[in-house]
């Protein structure tokens, strides 16, 4: 199991564990279905964790570096690539408004709540078109990447975690990249 | 600026004014107050050796290992049985801790039996009002009118806190003791008082816009007194407020 | 060891190489950008909730009510706490987060910049929504920060105040889920290779742990004010006892939150110390995984003992917390202890972020010494709700938290700006914060175990004078020195002496890069081998250090 899996399912453990000590110590509700739920939340999110790295296959950890790790043997690094592409580090969105404008329809929207249902509205339609301008700009930036049309796309090196593939463009099919391990 | 020799000064000063601290806490005026002024000094004792030794090894290791000069010093990562050391030994004084807040909490909120004084505390903003149960004694607190709750000494007497409105607390420091009035539900406490004499209170839980001014006090006096005290406040009905 | 030169990607200069223009700050995804600005805004809200701090200590200086009546007392309390905690000491630190943990695990960004600009936003308006409550009819909310119920429905506090102090929190409260979302993706998922979990520095461990906090506090607190909102407006009866509610019920849920609060805004101050502390010993972080355990076994605690702030109510199961708030001091105590083992046999430099370090560690010490005291139940009885309270998480808000923020800013506004701030002037800063601030606060512990209230407008009992006045002297002080952190600010900015990449010889990635860093940040990327990637790549060529990677898990030099 990852690292990341192995935190959270610490977490959920102990959410677990606090919880149903907590219960049969006190029969108060309220803090034990907050800790249950504490228990669940990470716990649902490092399963599936492991679940996905299953899927891409290996255990995440081999029998050997298991072994080595265990014998206290400092692990091996991973092998990554030599060549690091600025865009391997992970494709930068360009500067944008929508954030700003979804922010403000969302707290016109709260502020709504207050002064009555005309400024709910208002806000929620701010919100809506942010969202729709953010959408756009989201599509557009994947499907043409932040470089002009005819510069080479980023190459499909085995990159970090955090690539994230491109719109898949169907006149230009590109090899899936692979995905290293973290 | 030489702030390393100004440093043991610092330190010194600190310690002696946080040791000072541990007279300053008031003694208690009940028998389950007293347990509580225990605890506190014997945590008081640890925490000041704790302090000391901390601040002093940070102190120490700031004048000791000022830099001088390029060479990097010997670039140990850690040490395990040390590590261990300073994880039990914190694990044993905590637990010893607990285990003295379980003896003295028991002290504190026992309430065995019968009580020979029973009043009932409503706690509403801002002030009280104290009923004496099974007499028609009372006694009103109000905007201008600070209430005196009248115990005879040596009695345990068992309070009822509720509250009126919103969330309230009876708190006497001198009985080193308080408990939350909160509507909808009936809190009930001993307080054993063992010394004679007017003691302050005050509500902690803040409730409004005269929290500041929900005073009252608690005057313990003889047995004789009391009983007196208690006719005399039966035969009047509701003691020191006009017009209620 | 080799360093992989990056080719500058092919793209339009002119989005990258702006800096400061307005429309730049506004339509800016770039965490370094939205960083500062995080940081700029929790700071200018730290000095509004500075001085009503300052206004609660003049007015209580003395009896009787000189400078306001009790109502405005009232409000400038509430405020005060609300702006600090709610809206400047969780802030500050995620602000720091958003610049330093992309750079200090070798990413390019955050995972997901648009939303992380939009997270400063929300937190940026919401603020704003509770700052207007100053500005309507019947002013802002004056029912404490933790605005308990009944006293902060409808039946007892009218106004529009206190909505748009809920609104405004609940706006604010969804920004910190939302940052926190993409701050733990990004730890989780953008690191360079070799930069495994356990080489992580200890700042972005510290800033994982808080985020992780807030995504499982932060819900239901949102919880807690829709609850407060439904009762206030659309008649709800959660928390009235006569039609069924439980005013306790509120206590639970907003301390469900309201422990790990404090906790969110601790653990990254911890990593902040965690950084300056073995850069200025010139040694390693001593004991470097049993530091993040101990962060996650705080984190875990941290969840366990919300009803410590519910001791006097009678309605709680006492021992279970008491043991569990007890248990906190040991991965508490391991963190102090691994300091000082860090400094031992180290090679010391009092530069000022050292000297806010050193002075974090001994006021952070009293201040959780005397929080052992507050989860024993009895000795709660007798000093919860008082000024020993109030003066114990000072000592842990401003004492903790302030020293931190202030190494951390010491520390990293060389990377941030190119500049150093000015050692002497950071000298007498020092110097007026400690006294200060320990002039204001070492004396409400003793008027607190003296039975002197806390939330209170004024108070009858003369005594209580001498210890009221010598805390506001110290307030003042206090002010004073965050004027000189002002004035070094901003003649730093100016005219500071250039830094250079590493002027601290920095042990984490962020001082391989420039000071500031491009907007990719980075055009050298070396390989990563250990917990401290730059003191590596400084002795790529030291014979001393050939071949031995200084790795913690490597067991080297282990007794």
């Amino acid at each position: 199991m990852t690292d990341e899996a192995g935190v959270l399912l610490r977490v959920s453990i102990f959410g677990f564990v606090a919880g149903i000590i907590y219960w049969f110590l006190s029969y108060e509700w309220l803090g034990t279905v907050a800790l249950l739920l504490l228990g669940a939340g990470p716990g649902f999110a490092g399963l599936i964790l492991v679940q996905e790295q299953r899927h891409r296959g290996g255990t995440g950890e081999s029998r050997a570096v298991a072994l080595r790790r265990l014998a206290g043997i400092p692990p091996q690094d991973p092998p990554g690539p030599k060549d690091l592409e600025a865009e391997d580090l992970g494709v930068l969105p360009l500067p944008t408004i929508w954030p700003l404008a979804a922010a403000l329809g969302f707290t016109i929207l709260f502020t709504g709540l207050i002064y009555g249902l005309w400024l709910v509205i208002l806000g929620l339609g701010l919100a809506g078109y942010a969202a729709w301008g953010w959408l756009a700009a989201v599509n557009r930036e994947h499907r043409y990447g932040r470089l002009e049309a005819d510069t080479e796309p980023p190459s499909p090196a085995a990159g970090p975690v955090g690539d994230p593939r491109p719109y898949p463009d169907p006149e230009n099919p590109q090899p899936e990249p692979e995905r290293s391990e973290r | 600026m030489q702030p390393s020799r100004r440093a043991p000064a610092r330190w010194l000063a600190v310690t002696a004014v946080a040791l000072a601290a541990a007279g300053c806490t008031p003694q208690s005026v009940t028998e389950q107050g007293q347990a509580i002024y225990n605890l506190y000094n014997l945590f008081m004792y640890i925490a000041a050796v704790v302090f000391a030794v901390v601040s002093g090894l940070v102190i120490w290791s700031v004048v000791r290992y000022r830099r001088r000069g390029d060479e990097l010093p010997t670039q140990t990562h850690g040490n395990n049985r040390l590590e261990l050391t300073w994880t039990v030994i914190p694990t044993v004084i905590v637990l010893f801790l607990f285990v003295a807040t379980l003896r003295a909490q028991d002290k504190v909120l026992d309430t065995p039996g019968d009580a020979q004084v029973n009043v009932t505390v409503t706690a509403f903003q801002w002030s009280y009002r104290f009923t004496y149960e099974g007499t028609g004694a009372e006694v009103l607190g109000g905007p201008d009118n600070i209430p005196t709750m009248v115990v005879p000494v040596g009695q345990r007497v068992r309070v009822k806190l509720v509250s009126a409105d919103v969330v309230h607390t009876f708190y006497v420091p001198q009985t080193l003791f308080k408990r939350q009035a909160i509507p909808g539900t009936v809190n009930e406490f001993d307080l054993t008082f063992d010394k004679e004499g007017i003691y302050h209170g005050q509500c902690t839980q803040f409730c409004g816009l005269q929290h500041a001014q929900m005073v009252y006090r608690v005057e313990v006096v003889s047995q004789g007194r009391y009983q007196s005290w208690l006719a005399e406040t039966t035969r009047r009905g509701s003691a020191g407020q006009p017009g209620t | 060891m080799a360093t992989t030169e990056l080719p500058l990607p092919a793209l339009p200069e002119a989005h990258h190489e702006e800096r400061g223009g307005i429309v730049d700050y506004l339509t800016t995804v770039d965490h370094k950008k939205i960083g500062i600005l995080y940081i700029v805004t929790s700071f200018a809200i730290f000095l509004a909730g500075g001085v009503l701090a300052l206004l609660v200590r003049w007015e209580l200086a003395t009896p009787g009510l000189q400078v306001m009546g009790e109502n405005t007392y009232n409000q400038v309390f509430t405020m005060h706490g609300t702006l600090m905690i709610f809206l400047f000491a969780a802030q500050v630190s995620t602000g720091l987060a958003n610049y330093l943990v992309p750079l200090q695990i070798g990413a390019a960004d955050v995972a997901f910049p648009r939303a992380n600009a939009m997270s400063y936003w929300l937190y940026l308006f919401g603020s704003l929504i509770v700052l207007s409550s100053f500005f309507v009819s019947g002013g802002p909310a004056a029912v404490a920060w933790t605005a308990y119920a009944p006293l902060s429905t409808n039946q007892f506090f009218q106004g529009t105040g206190m909505d748009l102090w809920i609104i405004g929190l609940a706006v604010v409260g969804v920004a910190g889920i939302l940052g926190a979302v993409n701050l733990v993706t990004t730890i989780f998922r953008m690191r360079m290779p070799g930069m495994t979990m356990f080489r992580l520095p200890l700042f972005t461990w510290g800033v994982l742990v808080n985020q992780l906090l807030i995504l499982f506090a932060f819900p239901p607190l949102t919880v807690v004010f829709a609850l407060l909102f439904l009762e206030r407006n659309f008649g709800a009866h959660f928390f009235d006892p006569t039609t069924g509610g439980s005013p306790i019920l509120y206590q639970h849920i907003f301390w469900f939150f309201g422990h790990p609060e404090v906790y969110i805004i601790i653990l990254p101050i911890f990593g902040i110390i965690s950084e300056v502390v073995p850069v200025f010993s010139r040694k390693p972080l001593f004991g470097y995984r049993a530091m993040v355990f101990a962060f996650f076994g705080i984190a875990a605690l941290s969840f366990g003992v919300w009803a410590h702030h519910m001791f006097a109510t009678g309605l709680v199961y006492l021992p279970y917390f008491s043991i569990m708030s007890l248990l906190i001091a040991v991965p508490t105590g391991i963190k102090v202890f691994n300091w000082i083992g860090t400094m031992w046999r180290g090679s010391i430099t009092l530069s000022t972020a050292m000297l806010m370090a050193l002075g974090f560690i001994l006021v952070f010490l009293i201040g959780g010494i005397t929080g052992i005291f507050l989860a024993s139940p009895p000795i709660d009885f007798a000093v919860n709700d008082t000024y020993y309270v109030v003066a114990h998480f000072h000592y842990i808000m401003v004492g903790g938290l302030l020293y931190g923020m202030f190494a951390g800013f010491y520390f990293w506004f060389p990377k941030f700006t190119g500049r150093r701030l000015s050692e002497t002037l950071g000298r007498w800063h020092f110097i007026t914060f400690f006294l200060g601030f320990n002039i204001t606060f070492f004396f409400q512990f003793l008027v607190g175990l003296d039975g002197m209230p806390r939330r209170i407008a004024d108070y009858q009992i003369e005594r209580w004078t001498s210890a009221n006045v010598i805390s506001t002297v110290g307030a003042f002080l206090t002010g004073v020195s965050v004027l000189i952190f002002l004035w070094n600010f901003f003649r730093s900015i100016r005219r500071g002496e250039p830094a250079g990449d590493d002027p601290w010889e920095g042990n984490s990635l962020e001082w391989v890069t420039s000071s500031p860093p491009p907007s990719h940040n980075f055009h050298h990327l070396p390989e990563i081998h250990s917990e401290r990637p730059a003191f590596d790549y400084r002795h790529r060529d030291d014979p001393a250090f050939a071949g031995a990677h200084t790795d913690p898990e490597r067991n080297l030099d282990r007794g």
